[in-house]
């Protein structure tokens, strides 16, 4: 998630040398970059400031005013085989300026647009132990690129997803690049699930440090996964987050661990905390667990317990924690959170690891297993960091 | 080659230095020529340089490209190929020209990118503090350039600043400076100007268009490419990205290598003086070389000694040529790129390079052609017998008998030429091989010329100047090996000037009654264009009728040009309103002119330039393909007409079937005819308060636009005027160096005279006369070797290179102003020996002897 904050700075950069922008201050960029963009354009965008009221099917499509925004399908899926596949497809919109300064795209010019998107493709291949992952950019303008509410599209070149029939859901995701490709169609099992307050999620103490936050925790998903250049028939389960924002991250936070889970059970929980650099700040951190019965538990950053179990360390030495525990504090949750493949790490323009992951463990007095998907991000910044301080 | 301490090698460099005067002059032969090579090589290789650095610049890594009409393709292709065909590796560009003012002579190449698709294909910026902003890029006209650019215009990042395109200001903001890979690329990037797609689209008038599509593919036969083949509509093809500066190459083919045949001229004159200085210096030591020869120096000692000689020569004329070349090669680049922009493409040459191969060419072309001059007189020194040597009467008698044969052998080759140069069709390059044997065989008629001239020159003299008279005359005659080579030497140089102006003056007026004959609007309306060629101007299609509807304008109509494939590569397409019928907008050179009218507007016909038709050997009927937004589309020849505005040759088509084949509305130019009595300059001003400040236009009058072809047309030729001033430089030096050492070298026949009572005037009198008497030869054998040159240039050179039928037109003028030239070089050169030898005491020069 706090990937969306890089793409401020993949802004500034306009591509050229995306490998740059690891290692950057990625805090002060985000807060002063607002600031001065806000007063250069006269205007401001709008922030998630305070609970609002969702509208479906119009909140599934762009919030252009609002600097940032993401749709962030990730999955689970196995043939009939058995092989096991973890996907994600992620889609992200960065407003170059705030509205309405800017003349946004016109008949007149059609090329001319504030808003930027960019896309991650990732297949994690279980078997082979291997993740492939690749990356678009494109405006938002001249049909490169662009969402829509009504009917539900979205799409970066031609990596895609649009609603099968009238309604919004179901969606059908398509992707492809190389050898990888993917084109599955993802149901809603469960109704939309709005995180934090009603939907407004805190990210820290800032007035603005917050985002509109919702999900769909569970899609039955189907289709085909191609590797090298074979189809596999698919089956599985999809986690699709959304959220928009202005300002996120906080001065002194470095960055993100973010879990979904499913259960077999039913049970999907979702838990995120912000990790900081000073030791002596409290972390924000949030969490929901989502019965099979329909009732939700919303976990304050004192209800939950996540702690790593190992590490796995890059080549080039950058440290991600592999492997953890989640346990409630009231002790009616305790699994064990593993990576599918230890090296799902995306060397993008933005690097973060955001993995499959296998859960087991006991759940309301009962050994469940599931699946699920974790991403870490500002690990590579932090060793860049360590590098450079001694 | 002989140690220094050899009598003759110390002999050489003694006789050199005592005649500095002389070595100046033939090392100053050398070294023009040299310079005017080198220079030459150097404003053509900086020209060409200069387009293939910014071809590079802006080329990127793209494979292929995606291209259609010059209109160029719509932009929903591109979306459609990324968005519904997941093609990756493609990236837009719209591209066009402008100007920083209306004012400015720098021209800009615009180009418009997609900043997110376009970092595979190009890296315009570097990385850390040279990043742009992509908000400024994309929302606020944002523009990338050059260090050196920004800092020529005075400007900082965030400022402001204005480019002119067809006419119109536009406001841009200066975003972030272009990092070029290396020194290399610096120079080719400061006349680049990158801004967004959105904005290029705007400022070029090309809403929805793009001017390709690149893209980066494995090969040309890969199934990637065939695959996006299968992808483009009707009007649009994958071609590989071809090198521009291969079709640089093409075009200027012609216009460059005759400007190296030109350049060259002026060595080979530089040739005819080393040899006659070298041959001077033999005969001067032709006792001491005859003594040498008798205590038992080899002929391979005399050989090489002479030929040592002429290597000093060769080398210090050549460093000198070299140094002159590079000086005169940055004035002359400036003139070579105007006369490329006039004709044929937009080039800034910014930067001068001096490729070390050009200075190659020099010492090769210099040093080879000084020591080949003197193989001859080398020859000569080593090979006769040494008591011949020492009698130089019988070399002389030799020349005499030799010059019937040489002048049979000088008829052959001209012949030879002659039926060279009539081959039909025949290679520029041959062309001028044969060119330059004709002068060969011209140079061998010289001598017999002297002698069949001399006889009744001489009784002439006799009567009018006396003893002095005829001696003259007869000098000519008994010093035939010193007097034929110099005069060959000079009637060379001196038809190269003739040659060269009557086919300029010959140009030029076939010219003007061109223009006269199809300039039959009153008012030509344009948009003030970068450069000449630059096809890309456009006039708005509202500002257009506007200007129709003027009053005061009795009947109008419009043309378009463009650029278009067609079979023959990339040609230039005229669309013009045919009105009231055709041939009163152009001239028939083939075509039945009663019928040519109707036959113009049928659909899929053409006419065709002169020039087009000679290049591709097109004649009426014949069909060939041309890319409209229909696809290739076939068309026929029905009639070709003059114009002498392009040598690439121009594809005229009728407006209405042009815009059946182009979705294109938009003009190029506009021809007004004013009702009867309306006073044109009030019906100028009249449209351009009409057109207000929505377009600025260029209205001219029937007479302003025909002078300013004119000055266009002097403009391209400048070059060539430039060259022909150079050649009339080293004519004017050689005949000073082969006149002085001519008379320096008679020293001792003059003081024998002066013995037996020739007082020191009559003295002058006969050096001046004698000198004179050359000039006047050289002059007049000038003439008819330099008309020929001329017919040679006017009807084979300029057809074969460039496809023009030009009407000859002798010009007395540039004849008196050959025959002033030679007589004035040879007075001059009469001065200084009559001045050197009337001080000294002929006493003494006898008794050096």
């Amino acid at each position: 998630m706090i990937l969306a904050a890089v793409v401020f700075l993949l802004s500034r950069e306009a591509g050229n040398r995306p490998a740059d922008l690891s290692g950057t201050n990625l805090r002060e960029a985000v807060g002063q970059d607002l600031r001065a963009e806000e007063a250069r354009w006269g205007s401001h965008y709008q922030t998630a400031d305070r609970p609002r009221e969702f509208r479906f099917p119009d909140d599934h499509g762009p919030h252009d005013a609002f600097k940032l925004e993401w749709w962030y399908f990730t999955g689970n899926l196995a043939s009939a085989d058995g092989r096991h596949f973890g996907y994600q497809l992620t889609f992200f919109r960065n407003a170059l300026a705030p509205a309405p300064t800017a003349i946004d795209s016109t008949g007149d010019e059609p090329w001319q647009t504030r808003q930027l998107y960019l896309a991650h493709f990732a297949v994690t291949d279980v078997p082979n132990r291997r993740l492939t992952a690749f990356e678009r950019t494109a405006r938002g303008a001249a049909g490169l690129a662009g969402a829509s509410a009504d009917p539900f599209t979205l799409w970066v070149d031609d990596w895609r997803v649009e609603s099968t029939g009238r309604e919004s859901f179901p969606v059908r995701l398509r992707a492809s690049a190389n050898d990888v490709e993917i084109d599955v169609t993802l149901d809603p099992q469960r109704p939309i699930v709005l995180q934090g307050e009603d939907g407004l999620s805190r990210k820290g103490d800032g007035p603005n440090q917050a985002s509109y936050y919702y999900s769909i925790t569970r899609l039955q998903t189907s289709g085909t996964i191609r590797t090298k250049g074979i189809d596999v028939p698919v089956n599985g389960l999809s986690w699709l987050d959304r959220e928009w924002s202005t300002s996120l991250l906080g001065r002194t936070q470095v960055g993100w661990d973010w879990f979904s889970l499913q259960l077999n059970d039913g049970t999907d929980i979702m838990y995120f905390r912000l990790r900081e650099s000073e030791a002596d700040t409290p972390e924000y951190a949030s969490g929901v667990i989502l019965n099979a019965d329909g009732s939700r538990r919303d976990l304050k950053r004192d209800e939950i317990v996540v702690g790593a179990t190992g590490t796995w360390t890059t080549s080039d030495g950058v440290s991600y924690p592999s492997g953890w525990t989640v346990a409630t504090t009231d002790g009616r949750t305790e699994l064990r959170v593993e990576p599918y493949v230890e090296d799902q790490e995306l060397n993008l323009s933005i690097r973060y690891w955001e993995g499959a992951v296998r859960v087991n463990g006991v759940h309301n007095g009962a050994t469940i297993e599931g699946n699920g998907y974790v991403e870490l991000t500002g690990y590579a910044d932090e060793a860049a960091r360590g590098r450079v301080s001694p | 080659m002989m140690p220094s301490t050899n009598p003759l090698a110390v002999s050489s460099l003694r006789y050199l230095g005592r005649h500095p005067w002389l070595l100046i002059l033939s090392m100053l032969g050398v070294a023009l020529g040299v310079a005017v090579v080198v220079s030459i090589d150097i404003a053509n290789g900086s020209a060409a340089r200069a387009f293939e650095l910014s071809t590079e610049a802006v080329a990127g890594k793209a494979t292929h490209e995606i291209r259609g009409t010059s209109a160029g393709i719509p932009d929903s292709l591109y979306a459609n190929l990324r968005t519904t065909h997941g093609i990756g590796e493609i990236t837009p560009v719209v591209e066009g020209y402008g100007r920083l003012s209306l004012n400015s002579d720098i021209t800009l190449r615009i180009v418009g990118i997609d900043p997110l698709s376009d970092a595979a294909f190009r890296a315009y910026t570097g990385s850390g503090d040279a990043n742009f902003d992509l908000a400024e890029f994309l929302l606020n006209s944002g523009a990338i350039l050059s260090e050196e650019l920004a800092g020529s215009i005075g400007i900082a990042i965030g400022d402001s600043f204005n480019v002119v395109v067809d006419g119109v200001a536009y406001e841009l903001t200066f975003v972030g400076r272009m990092i070029p890979d290396d020194d290399r690329g610096s120079t080719a990037v400061n006349d680049l100007l990158v801004v967004d797609i959105s904005t290029a689209q705007r400022l070029l008038r090309k809403p929805g268009r793009l001017s390709r599509i690149e893209a980066i593919l494995p090969s040309d036969s890969s199934p990637e490419a065939d695959a996006l083949r299968q992808l483009l509509p009707a009007g649009v093809e994958l071609v590989r990205t071809e090198s521009r500066s291969r079709i640089l190459e093409q075009m200027t083919r012609a216009f460059r290598l005759n400007l190296t045949a030109l350049s060259l001229l002026a060595l080979i004159v530089g040739m005819f003086l080393t040899y006659n200085t070298i041959s001077f210096s033999v005969v001067q030591r032709r006792e001491l070389i005859g003594r040498l020869r008798a205590i038992g120096a080899t002929r391979e000692d005399i050989f090489g000694v002479v030929v040592g000689e002429a290597l000093l020569i060769g080398i210090a004329g050549t460093a000198v040529g070299l140094v002159m070349g590079v000086f005169l090669g940055r004035g002359l680049v400036r003139l070579v790129s105007q006369t490329i922009n006039d004709l044929y493409f937009v080039v800034n040459v910014r930067g001068v390079s001096v490729p070390e191969i050009s200075l190659l060419k020099g010492v090769v072309l210099g040093v080879g052609a000084t020591v080949v001059s003197a193989l001859l007189p080398a020859r000569f020194a080593a090979v006769t017998q040494p008591a011949v040597v020492m009698r130089r009467s019988i070399s002389e008698a030799r020349w005499r008998e030799a010059a019937g044969p040489m002048a049979l052998a000088g008829v052959v080759l001209v012949m030879v030429s002659l039926l060279v140069l009539a081959i039909p069709n025949g290679g520029i390059g041959g062309s001028y091989a044969a060119i330059g044997l004709g002068i060969l065989g011209y140079s061998l008629c010289v001598p017999i010329m002297i002698v069949l001239m001399s006889r009744p020159l001489r009784s002439v003299l006799e009567r009018v100047a006396g003893v002095v008279g005829g001696m003259a005359a007869g000098g000519m005659v008994s010093t035939l090996s010193r007097t034929s080579v110099a005069t060959a030497a000079l009637s060379i140089a001196v038809a190269a000037t003739i040659g060269v102006a009557i086919m300029v003056t010959s140009f030029r007026s076939t010219v003007v009654s061109w223009l006269d004959s199809i300039l039959q609007a009153d008012i030509y309306v344009q948009v003030p264009g970068q450069v000449q060629r630059d096809l890309q101007t456009t006039i708005d299609e509202d500002v257009v009728s506007l200007i129709r509807s003027t009053p005061g304008v009795a009947n109008s109509y419009g043309v378009k040009r463009l650029d278009v494939e067609t079979a023959f590569g990339l040609s230039n397409l005229t669309a013009v309103e045919s009105g009231e019928g055709i041939e009163n907008r152009c001239r028939l050179k083939s075509g039945d002119p009663r019928t040519i009218s109707s036959s113009f507007q049928d659909f899929g016909s053409v006419l065709i330039s002169e020039p087009y038709s000679y290049r591709h050997n097109l004649n009426i009927g014949d069909t060939f393909w041309i890319l409209t937004d229909a696809g290739r589309t076939d068309v026929t020849v029905a009639g070709i007409y003059f114009d002498y505005g392009s040598d690439q040759g121009v594809i005229l088509m009728e407006r209405v079937n042009y815009e059946r084949l182009f979705a294109d509305h938009s003009w190029s130019g506009v021809a007004l005819y004013a009702d009867k009595g309306v006073d044109l300059q009030r019906l100028i001003d009249r449209a351009l308060a009409r057109v207000g400040s929505r377009q600025e236009l260029i209205l001219r009058s029937n007479r302003d636009l025909r002078q300013y072809s004119l000055d266009v047309f002097d403009r391209t030729f400048t070059i060539t005027q430039v060259l022909r001033l150079l050649a009339v430089f080293v004519a004017f030096v050689g005949i000073l160096s082969a006149l002085m050492s001519l008379q320096l070298e008679r020293a001792r026949e003059f003081s024998v005279l002066r013995a037996v009572g020739m007082t020191s005037l009559q003295q002058a009198g006969l050096i001046n006369l004698q000198t004179a008497l050359m000039g006047l030869y050289a002059g007049l054998f000038s003439l008819p070797l330099g008309t020929a040159l001329a017919a040679a240039l006017v009807f084979v050179i300029n057809k074969r290179a460039f496809g023009w039928t030009l009407q000859f037109e002798l010009n007395g003028a540039v004849l008196v102003q050959a025959l002033t030239l030679a007589m004035l070089a040879a007075l001059v050169a009469g001065l200084y020996p009559a001045f050197k030898l009337a001080r000294r005491s002929y006493a003494s020069v006898l008794r050096d002897e």
